[in-house]
């Protein structure tokens, strides 16, 4: 891998803080600021520094929060005459099984912002309904009498013939309005879901180019990540916001896999535990995609990195029911009121119950928040019991929570955790990693360096990528070999060009479908290295035997979309000699756990290269604390990561 | 006092997300629409006494009547390693023949530790008609029925019972996919189960399974004790093919934290398919009680302890063998929860929301495809639900007993030889009050060759009442438009031959309002 020869930014939003690393050479640098929600410009650009070459590499929080405020302007759907309500029905489920009073989250589009219009398409793809001249215009006067800002079109069967999308969106151009159509956004089968992506595509383009603009005049060569784990240039984003809605959590996946990679391991976990939730994935050599999603109620289908997130963080709050059982999470006390040992809670959390425990250390507290008070945890988790049984029983239960999100990303789709190392970031993954990879078997925890500000490192490290992606639907036969190299040559002129458009140089082109067994509705993703009918079958069959467990030789196979990903500009991680010498040398100093247990308790700026530390230890550094448990030991790497294994 | 609160935390998440892990694969390799797009099934783990431990939370309309498919199969131990029991007897554990239950024990070192099970509605298991859903006076006019038995033995498929099963099905390579989409997410709980009782051992394993049931008991009885003593009456009705109104009467009484369902005074059974099996009253019961649970509770055994039931044989809700009982399962079943909920509102008046649509709106069809292949469908149609207290109903949403969801239209067309020319909200069908109901939808689908269609819903004469001064939801109506545009009333049960250009319309309920209307109405809003 090519590492990387010009000087990067890394800039990662965040709630509190926005994370900044400078990557040069051999040279890595990490700085934090405090965020500025209401124009989190600010500061990015206040805590970056002059870049007078190379490029800045931003992952944005914009449209994300834009979506989960509803904060757009009027948009107007158009969709097949019939069909008005979409967006309402959607897959007329309700959200919660057992709620009497169920409750869909609203969409970007109110009901009476929908234009139906007349005109079909078939399901081959024949003309039922054609669209006249006279209903084009009627529509372009609709749009106009409505004031809308922004328009999303989504009609019948587009993705297999486009025609009549496209009349009606150059007429709107024609006419000033932003169209977002859906088989530009996403041309593939099932309208609610391409036309939920499409609404929500059309309602975030101000928001995003707004504020990507200002960033745009700032600095000279912005990069902006987007869900499918890679950057690309921010006129792209600023047409397809919605890739960058399930952005967030792609940075920490990429700056974790870049991390192990360097420090000599491929086939990782990812465990970020933050205040309020945990995200995991699985990372067999690269990360794994998806397609689909589901965002505050909306069906959001883009490629993103394989993420799965469960309500358990810091701030999880613990209760017990009227069943007598503890229930930790998925209520959470958030930053405000926060845990109650930060003074303002009076609920227990699970950061009470570690500071209890001792695993949190309050002379570690980190340079502008409270110091956590060991009196007031105990108080709260006392509600519930003797308060450090308490506190042991509150890990317990958010660590089984925090259990099945990583077993549900290995052995659900057919991984044995144990082939994985676990690698733990977040302020308080490297608190739990160590019990958790007992509990499902991992016997390497890796804990980066740079625990804090791992997101910023995906983000500055991260490929040039564009994935583009077209809806077929053909049986997998010689008889499909034709339409899929035609397909398979306009998607790659269509990725090569939009990755080239952005200024990025193509060094990879790879292959994924997804794939089915004809009669079934759920695919698979599956990768292969050349579009052939052949090589398709081959790896679903391979890909499907390890997801379910079982393969059907008779049963033919459907190919649904063909997707086409094309990388360029790697970079991965330099070895960081500036850095791998203690900052320090502070000596551990021996620290009381509850129960009286004797502990070691480290700062981890003083632990050289080649240093072993035997657990019960907790090591801290400003932004994480790590706990070693007994029976593990703690061995510090050429970087300064730490390798906790069982002694 | 409780032994451990963590561990049952702990465990409670190791066994439900065992049987949500059995739903994910399950959903994910189905091949009937009403798995794979539907989501009609439901997974569950059962202890080694065959005691519901943990169930997905899925279709509610099976969560009394897995129990009984395990006590249904349990003539057929002894059990060995690779067995696989099948059963649809709706007299037997079953709830309506489409539903096909299969049981898979799950050993280690020779020892039964638990049973692992799944049922999914399949698209057609023969019958009168295609679908298998059909207007029938008995039970053998609705398909193939499969009492309990081993259709794999020791690891060896029983071939002879399945090929007898696929030869007396409209679409045997659907059915095919189907069953090894459920054979395949048994071997998910089962080793599951398996890899849980290697870490835990059997003793711990067999132990929490059972601390987990007393646990839903636990929470069932402090719900059931925040209901003030007393007997609380309600009724609504049923419609019987011929147009008679059926009436389906309950009288809850609440003596601490024991709670009595009493049906005497509902209709006799029926010449007609609305006619619901216990198990399926019992499923309906125990999802009414559900809801008042915390969302984490473990559906199982636990939640039946405190309750008792009072079911008058050959009555409509408790009907004796060989009667018809495809639409008890869906449409009584809706009825049966609308009036515990009713009745439960006198008392939580406060908590509970007017009544739903109350009816799964079933829509049927099948016939030949032009090159000699038959097809065969399923859906339900979704209606307006209740407005409640915290607010208005929400619109075109499933209610109750059911939560599936619908084919795309661009996955309905290009599988079968249809049209769908209209799928939208009923425009102010939602009973008026201070919270208005939701909106039921207007469905409208096109033939592109010969079919035959059936229709099953309820609430077509009377709709779904309203709650603390709301008025009532809209009723529901069906229609055949021929291609000719002619339009031609159709009744809540009927089965019709349609012709290429004709269309079906389906109107569904609104659901009540809650509250007085406000004087001068009020306006549409936005969903």
């Amino acid at each position: 891998m090519a590492k990387l020869r010009e000087k990067v930014l890394g800039v990662d939003v965040g709630g509190t803080f926005t994370d900044f690393v400078a990557i040069e050479g051999e040279t890595i640098r990490t700085w934090k600021r405090l965020s500025t929600p209401s124009a989190p410009e600010n500061a990015v650009l206040t805590g970056s520094e002059k870049l007078t070459s190379g490029r800045m590499a931003h992952g944005s929080t914009v449209a994300t929060n834009a979506l989960l405020e509803r904060r757009g302007p009027r948009t107007v759907l158009i969709t097949t005459e019939g069909f008005r309500d979409l967006l309402a029905i959607r897959r007329q489920e309700r959200p919660a099984l057992y709620d009497l009073e169920p409750k869909r989250r609203p969409h970007v589009i109110a009901y009476s912002d929908v234009i139906p219009v007349h005109e079909r398409i078939g399901a081959d793809g024949k003309v039922v309904i054609p669209l006249e001249a006279d209903e084009i215009t009627r529509v372009v006067k609709k749009v106009a009498a409505l004031g809308a800002e922004a328009v999303a079109i989504c009609l019948l069967f587009s993705y297999i013939r486009p025609e009549h999308e496209i009349h009606l969106a150059t007429a709107l151009r024609a006419a000033g309005v932003a169209v977002s159509a859906s088989h530009e956004v996403l041309p593939e089968h099932r309208e609610y879901e391409r036309a939920s992506t499409t609404a929500i595509n059309a309602f975030l383009q101000p928001a995003v180019r707004n504020y990507l603009s200002g960033l745009d005049a700032h600095t000279p060569s912005l990069r902006i990540m987007h869900s499918a784990g890679g950057l690309t240039d921010s006129s792209t984003s600023s047409k397809r916001p919605v890739s960058l809605v399930t952005s967030g959590p792609a940075g920490g996946v990429l700056g974790a896999l870049a991390v192990a990679n360097e420090a000599g391991y491929s086939e990782i976990m990812t465990f970020d535990m933050g205040g309020t939730s945990t995200d995991v994935s699985l990372c067999p050599g690269e990360p794994r995609y998806r397609s689909s999603s589901e965002i505050d109620g909306l069906a959001v289908h883009t490629p993103m990195v394989d993420i799965v997130t469960v309500g358990a963080g810091g701030g999880s709050i613990a209760r017990i029911d009227s069943g007598g059982a503890l229930v930790v999470g998925p209520e959470s006390a958030g930053a405000n009121p926060g845990p109650a040992c930060y003074g303002k809670g009076v609920l227990p959390t699970v950061s009470d119950a570690n500071l209890l425990l001792g695993r949190l250390r309050p002379e570690a507290a980190l340079g502008e928040s409270v110091i956590p008070n060991l009196d007031r945890a105990k108080e709260a988790l006392a509600q519930l019991g003797e308060p450090a049984t308490t506190a042991s029983a509150v890990i317990e239960v958010a660590n089984a929570t925090m259990a099945s999100a990583l077993r549900r990303v290995s052995l659900e789709r057919g991984y044995d955790p144990a082939n994985f190392t676990l690698v733990a970031f977040g302020g308080a993954g490297p608190l739990h990693a160590c019990e958790l990879a007992s509990e499902i078997g991992i016997s390497k925890v890796l804990v980066p360096r740079y625990a804090g500000v791992l997101s910023a490192i995906g983000i500055a490290t991260a490929p040039e990528v564009i994935e583009v992606s077209q809806g077929l639907l053909l049986p997998l036969n010689n008889d499909a070999s034709d339409q899929i190299l035609l397909t398979a040559q306009a998607l790659e002129k269509q990725s090569i060009a939009g990755l080239e458009g952005a200024g990025g140089n193509l060094e990879k082109l790879t292959w994924a479908a997804d794939v089915r067994y004809r009669g079934q509705a759920h695919e698979l993703r599956v990768s292969f290295d050349k579009p052939t009918p052949t090589s398709i079958t081959d790896s679903f069959r391979s890909t499907y035997s390890r997801e379910y467990g079982f393969v059907s030789q008779d049963q033919s196979v459907e190919l649904v979309t063909l997707r086409c990903r094309a990388e360029g500009n790697f970079s991965g991680l330099p070895y960081w000699k500036n850095n791998a010498v203690p900052q320090t040398d502070d000596k551990p100093t021996p620290i009381q756990l509850s129960g009286g247990v004797a502990a070691l308790h480290a700062n981890r700026e003083a632990l050289a290269p080649s240093t072993t530390l035997d657990g019960p230890a907790v090591i801290t550094q400003p932004d994480a604390t790590t706990f070693i448990p007994p029976g593990w030991s703690a061995t510090v790497d050429k970087s300064m990561n730490l390798l906790v294994t069982p002694s | 006092m409780i032994e451990s609160p963590a561990s049952l935390a702990v465990w409670n998440t190791l066994l439900a997300s065992t049987a949500e892990e059995m739903g994910v694969t399950l959903w994910r390799t189905g091949h009937s629409p009403n798995i794979r797009e539907r989501k009609d099934f439901s997974c569950a783990v059962f202890n080694a006494a065959g005691e519901l431990v943990a169930q997905a939370a899925h279709i509610p309309v099976h969560l009394g009547a897995m129990p009984e498919s395990i006590s249904a199969v349990s003539t057929l131990a002894p059990w060995k390693e690779g067995d696989l029991a099948i059963v649809n007897d709706p007299y037997l554990g079953g709830t309506h023949l489409p539903d096909i239950t299969i049981v898979e024990p799950v050993f280690t070192d020779d020892q039964l530790i638990a049973f692992v099970a799944n049922r999914a509605h399949h698209s057609d298991i023969g019958g009168m008609s295609a679908g298998s859903m059909p207007i029938a006076t008995e039970l053998y006019q609705e398909g193939l029925i499969i009492p309990p038995l081993k259709i794999r033995e020791a690891g060896q498929l029983n071939e002879p019972l399945l090929a007898l099963i696929l030869r007396n099905v409209r679409t045997p390579t659907e059915r095919r996919g189907d069953f090894d989409a459920q054979f395949g997410a048994l071997k998910t709980g089962a080793t599951r189960l398996k890899a849980l009782a290697y870490r835990h051992g059997v003793r711990e394993l067999a132990r929490w399974m059972e601390a987990l049931t007393d646990y839903t008991e636990r929470l069932t009885r402090a719900a059931i004790e925040s209901i003030p003593d007393g007997d609380y009456h309600a009724d609504d009705v049923m419609e019987s093919i011929d147009g008679t109104l059926l009436p389906i009467r309950t009288k809850l009484t609440v003596t601490g934290d024991l709670l009595t369902v009493d049906f005497t005074g509902s209709a006799g059974e029926q010449s007609s398919s609305i006619n619901a099996v216990s198990a399926v009253t019992r499923s309906a019961v125990a999802y009414s009680v559900r809801c008042l649970l915390p969302t984490n509770a473990p559906s199982n055994a636990g939640i039946f302890r405190p309750i008792r039931l009072l079911l008058p044989e050959s009555s409509i809700v408790n009907a004796m063998p060989q009667r018809a009982v495809s639409a008890g399962n869906v449409e009584t079943s809706q009825r049966v929860t609308d009036v515990i909920l009713a009745a439960f509102s006198q008392a939580l008046g406060d908590r509970i929301p007017a009544s739903s649509a109350g009816t799964m709106s079933n829509f049927t069809f099948g016939g030949l495809h032009p090159n000699g292949e038959s097809f065969a469908y399923y859906e339900t149609v979704p209606g307006g639900a209740g407005a409640g207290p915290k607010g208005r109903g929400e619109s075109g949403i499933q209610t109750h007993m059911t939560n599936t969801a619908n084919t795309p239209t661009e996955s309905m067309e290009i599988t079968f030889p249809v049209r769908v020319r209209r799928f939208e909200l009923r425009e102010n069908s939602g009973g008026k009050g201070l919270h208005q109901g939701g909106e039921g939808v207007i469905r409208e689908i096109e033939f592109l060759t010969e079919a035959n269609v059936s229709l099953v819903g309820d609430r077509r004469l009377i709709g779904p009442p309203g709650a603390n001064g709301g008025h009532s939801g809209k009723k529901a109506s069906n229609t055949l438009v021929s291609a000719e545009g002619l339009r031609k009333p159709v009744s809540g049960q009927q089965q019709i031959q349609i012709r290429p250009g004709d269309r079906i319309e389906v109107q569904t309920p609104g659901g009540g309002g809650w509250g007085a209307p406000p004087k001068g109405g009020h306006r549409r809003t936005a969903h």
